[in-house]
């Protein structure tokens, strides 16, 4: 453990802006799988472990629609719809026949569907490790910030994530659909009855929660490589960082998730061989002490 | 949903299921008697998951090789058929696989196409089942150097960690002392390969270069899909010189997202694997005057028969060689010569004795020979050299050779200090 | 109920002489490395089902307690000091502690938060197997194989031996594990299974019988971790990976939870799948994944469980309604 590395790190400004870029830049990525895995929790009480999958088909479609028209707004777009229209697909079609049977089901299902998704995506694309390349509008020196260094795709990342974030928890608790949505959550048999056509409803919702992976996938599709099964890595901690916040809400989803930023940022300073078991530790503390997570509602 | 259809695709399917688990239980298929005509050659590999690009360059390998075997009308008639099989990279499965492979398949000779671990659980099996064996992509020395794991019909056919840690060492010290690097910093995958090669590294380069000080190291995860945290945490130490042994994907995303820092205006970036061809080709905007060690290239060593090998290759795989890639080519070299030798006899005995000591005629040695040694069972003679990152293909420029004598020298006494001799 | 003790004495002997004698019959080894490997999972698998099937309480984290068995005995074996015995006996005792330490936290939990504790304690657990290198080896496992020194005449260092201490120990396992189940604790549990608050009126202490079942279930999976130990002469961390527990679970619903013997033919039936798959295709996550789509989606139940209800319903005569019932309450209802 090398806390005084850390504390020296906490009081030079550059070192801690750049931690804090370095967690932000980790965190929001993070919290857009999250927010959308959270949001499929909350609103179909389907735990969806075929996520990570999502992730891989965005940056995937994105590569191939970069290197098809050179376009990175072109390949943002269609990396995040290319993956909800396969989310709403996979709702349709698979898991609307698993509502209401029990969790292992659906847990089946989803890991059937992350098996297929990794072979698919490696009979099309091969084995090979791919690489999208940064687009050249953000092929600049980095931004100076008191002292630290970030880079100016970054900034961009973090704030697309960030505006993503707010506009949806703004659709959500500020809008009729919102609100429809919420009452969905809790007595859907209600809002059926109210005329709404609640089997789209689900349906969007769960594209919608694919996009947000999606998007992750291809606002990563720049910096990271891509290879069949990348999507997995990012599972287990879109989980940590679900439960810590709480099944169903974004804006917990964002705290956990900037957490697990800042724990990794610091941690790498201060006790880099315990980042990994910290993460897990504190999502089991937080399920003993609140098990519906930080900002999770109380279960109906 | 019709109610017939669900019953009837029901009964289908119980009945498939029946019958796979009565074969199952019953006996297996794929039974062949010793010796028959054609000679089975088994291969476990990794052919799914994060690193099946790897294992993919290891079976083109081969069926060019055996391509060649066959259409030249094999050995006293018998031809050569190759099974490789999927060990999903776990020790375990690679140790059941390879049981399978000799004991259902009735394949005579093992070409073992597994990492480390893997390879340490293929080499007990075949200490209780001593077919012919050429390990092709484990690189930890201890396999072939600790004599308590020396197995009689087991080989290694793959460059090896003490190797290039005395030809980096030799290299990165000459580098040090030439441009004044003093302030070095690690950053390499933590886990077994990533940490042994680090500290070997190091070993040897202190050594050779005593002005030479670590001031920090960071061990981001093996196939982590962000390097941020340990790329700030560089820039903060703010070093001469980086090594890293992060290989695969894993430095190809490293160096785009450091490029991002400009980490390698500041740094000399000294690197394990950044010249495995796919490597270079996977990185898009590669920066200039990154150094690294020898894993394979179409240039080097420079001649007619490698970049025909290239060629061939690329043409199955779509892909340049990779270093496992040439190292499972060769074996087969061996292989093949050895069974030139016995007259097409696979007795593993019989195989090991020609191939212990044998001097294989290849194009991808650096003298047009391959050796393997006779008292460890592991090649030496095979390409080591350091060259650096140009921005065009083929990206690497300026191979500088590192010489044999030298590192078997260092070798010998690293031996020694283990025990091992 | 003596009738059916009867029948579960048959079933079990059964069960003990094919997988005892069919080496004999088949005397490949190769069936013998696959049938080592059912019941290792198959141990695992039927541990689980303790959990699952009896008390519905839905674990992610099971392979922690198959790999804390694997390791400790391996470790125990390895420093040269212990018998095989008692090697085994302290892994399973080790294991049992384990079990306690971290089912008093999880089992206090309901629900999915239940399932989630169980995957932090796993995946904590193998997060230590990787970061204590000088102890576990790290990444690459234990290396070095396991001796097997000769114990009251028993040479495990034979294949044949070897496999058949193994079914001996696998039946022993199942024999506890049906009393268990058959006993008034595991009416209990199923009580508390179908019905937790009516138990708690009636005076049973839940959270404690819930420990009880969860301790017994983890002590069984060090077994299972313990055979494939021996069998493979080593340790690996996959064996305490997130995926190993989901395979069981993936078994279980293979096989089925209502039937004692279900999980069994689920591992039966992966592993059957696994073999043949990949001898056949490198893309065998899509096959394994097309499966599990017809079966859940086509049977909608496990195949031991559709096999029961089947011969039920044509026992009966008619159509009973399903013998199935959700093991957790599916948190929403189905939509319209």
């Amino acid at each position: 453990m090398n806390l005084e590395a850390l504390a020296a790190c906490l009081t030079s400004a550059s070192c801690a802006v750049t931690q804090i870029s370095t967690a932000l830049i980790v965190g929001t990525l993070l919290f857009l799988v999250a927010a959308g895995l959270s949001l499929i929790f909350g609103v179909l009480g389907v735990i969806n472990f075929a996520h990570g999958s999502f992730y891989m088909l965005g940056a995937y479609f994105a590569f191939t629609a970069y290197k098809l028209t050179g376009s990175f707004i072109v390949a943002l777009v269609a990396g995040s719809l290319g993956a909800g229209i396969f989310g709403v697909l996979f709702e349709r079609l698979i898991i609307s026949r698993v509502y209401g049977r029990d969790l292992l089901m659906q847990l089946l299902v989803c890991y059937a569907l992350t098996l297929i998704l990794d072979d698919g995506v490696k009979l099309v694309y091969g084995a090979e490790y791919r690489m999208m390349g940064m687009p050249a509008a953000f092929a600049v020196a980095p931004v100076q910030i008191a002292g630290a260094f970030v880079p100016g795709y970054y900034l961009f990342m973090v704030g697309i994530a960030v505006a993503t974030g707010l506009l949806l928890w703004l659709a959500i608790n500020r809008t009729l659909l919102g609100k429809t949505i919420r009452a969905l959550a809790i007595n859907p048999q209600m809002v059926g009855v109210l005329g709404v056509n609640t089997a789209a409803l689900y349906a969007g919702v769960f594209g919608v929660g694919s996009l947000l992976a999606g998007m992750a996938g291809a606002l990563a599709a720049p910096i990271r490589t891509l290879t069949p099964g990348i999507g997995f890595s990012f599972l287990i901690e879109s989980f940590i960082v679900t439960v810590i916040g709480g099944m169903g809400s974004i804006a917990g989803a964002f705290l956990a998730a900037l957490l697990i930023g800042f724990i990794r940022a610091f941690g790498a300073i201060g006790f880099p061989w315990f980042v990994e078991g910290l993460m897990f530790a504190i999502m089991a503390l937080v399920l003993v002490v609140k098990p519906t997570g930080l900002l999770g509602r109380e279960a109906a | 949903m019709s109610k017939t259809r669900t019953t009837l695709s029901r009964r289908k399917f119980m009945g498939t299921a029946v019958a796979g688990t009565a074969a199952a239980i019953t006996g297996f298929p794929h039974i062949a008697g010793a010796q028959a005509r054609v000679i089975r050659v088994g291969m476990p590999t990794i052919l799914s998951g994060r690193v099946a690009m790897l294992g993919n360059s290891n079976r083109a390998s081969a069926q060019i090789a055996v391509k060649a075997f066959n259409e030249a009308g094999g050995v006293n008639g018998r031809t050569i058929e190759l099974i490789d099989r999927d060990s999903q990279g776990k020790p375990d499965v690679a140790a059941k696989v390879t049981r399978d492979l000799i004991n259902n398949d009735g394949c005579e000779i093992i070409i073992d196409g597994e990492a480390s671990s893997g390879a340490f659980a293929v080499q007990e099996v075949i200490r209780d089942l001593p077919v012919l064996c050429v390990h092709t992509c484990s690189e930890t020395s201890a396999l072939s150097a600790d004599p308590k794991l020396f197995v009689k019909t087991a080989f290694r056919c793959a460059r090896q960690g003490i190797h290039d840690a005395v030809a980096g060492g030799t290299y990165a010290a000459k580098v040090a002392k030439e441009k004044g690097l003093k302030r070095w910093m690690t950053c390499s995958p933590d886990y077994a390969y990533g940490r042994d090669n680090t500290a070997e590294f190091l070993e040897f380069t202190k050594r050779f270069e005593p002005s030479v000080e670590v001031v920090d190291q960071v061990w981001p995860k093996l196939f982590a899909p962000d390097y941020t945290e340990s790329i700030t945490k560089i820039l903060q130490v703010k070093p001469q010189a980086i090594y890293s042994a992060l290989w695969g994907g894993d430095v190809v995303a490293f160096i785009e997202q450091a490029s991002l820092y400009n980490l390698f205006g500041s740094s000399t970036f000294f690197s394990s694997s950044i010249g495995d061809p796919p490597v270079l080709t996977a990185i898009r905007q590669i920066p200039e005057g990154l150094l690294t060690a020898y894993r394979y290239s179409r240039q080097y060593p420079e001649n007619a028969g490698n970049t025909a090998f290239a060629d061939a290759f690329n043409k199955v795989a779509h892909f340049d060689p990779t270093n496992w890639g040439w190292q499972t080519y060769v074996a087969m070299g061996f292989l093949v010569e050895a069974l030139k030798r016995t007259n097409g006899d696979t007795d593993g005995k019989k195989l090991a004795a020609e191939i212990a000591g044998m001097r294989l005629q290849t194009p991808l040695g650096i003298d047009g020979t391959i050796t393997m040694r006779e008292s460890d069972h592991t090649i030496i003679g095979y390409p080591v050299a350091w060259s650096h990152t140009v921005p065009k293909a083929p990206f690497l420029a300026g191979f500088e050779p590192v010489a044999w004598e030298n590192i078997l020298s260092h070798e010998a006494e690293w031996k020694k200090s283990k025990g091992y001799v | 109920m003596r009738s059916r003790l009867r029948r579960d004495i048959v079933v079990g002997l059964i069960l003990f002489f094919v997988l005892f004698f069919l080496p004999t019959l088949f005397p490949k080894p190769a069936l013998r490395d696959f049938l080592i490997y059912v019941i290792a999972y198959g141990l695992l698998a039927m541990s689980l089902n303790l959990l699952i099937g009896l008390t519905g309480l839905v674990a992610f984290g099971h392979a922690a307690f198959f790999a804390s068995g694997a390791y400790t005995f391996a470790l125990l074996m390895q420093s040269g000091r212990t018998s095989i015995p008692l090697a085994m006996l302290a892994a399973i005792v080790g294991t049992t502690v384990l079990a306690l330490v971290i089912g008093a936290i999880c089992v206090r939990l309901k629900n999915i938060y239940f399932s989630f504790i169980t995957l932090a304690f796993q995946m904590f657990l193998h997060s230590v197997i990787l970061t204590w290198v000088s102890m576990t080896g790290g990444d690459q496992g234990l290396q070095g194989g396991i001796p097997r020194p000769v114990f009251f005449g028993i040479d495990l260092n034979n294949a044949r031996t070897l496999y058949s201490f193994c079914v001996v120990t696998f039946v022993l396992c199942l024999a506890i594990m049906r009393q268990v189940s058959e006993s008034p604790f595991g009416y209990t549990l199923r009580m508390i299974r179908d019905n937790p608050e009516r138990a708690n009126f009636l005076g049973v202490n839940v959270v404690r019988m819930k420990l009880g079942v969860f301790v017994l279930s983890g002590a069984m999976a060090s077994v299972g971790g313990i055979v494939l130990a021996l069998f493979v002469s080593g340790a690996y961390p996959e064996f305490g990976f997130w995926t190993t527990s989901g395979e069981a679970i993936f078994m279980l619903m293979l096989g089925g939870t209502q039937l004692f013997l279900g999980p069994l033919a689920g591992a039966l039936l992966l592993e059957a799948l696994n073999h043949y798959i990949t001898i056949y295709t490198e893309y065998h996550g899509m096959v394994l994944g097309v499966v599990i789509l017809v079966i859940v989606l086509g049977l909608r139940r496990g195949i031991a469980d559709s096999l029961f209800a089947y011969v039920t319903r044509r026992r009966r005569g008619r159509r009973i309604d399903d013998v199935k019932r959700p093991i957790l309450q599916p948190t929403k209802n189905e939509p319209a």
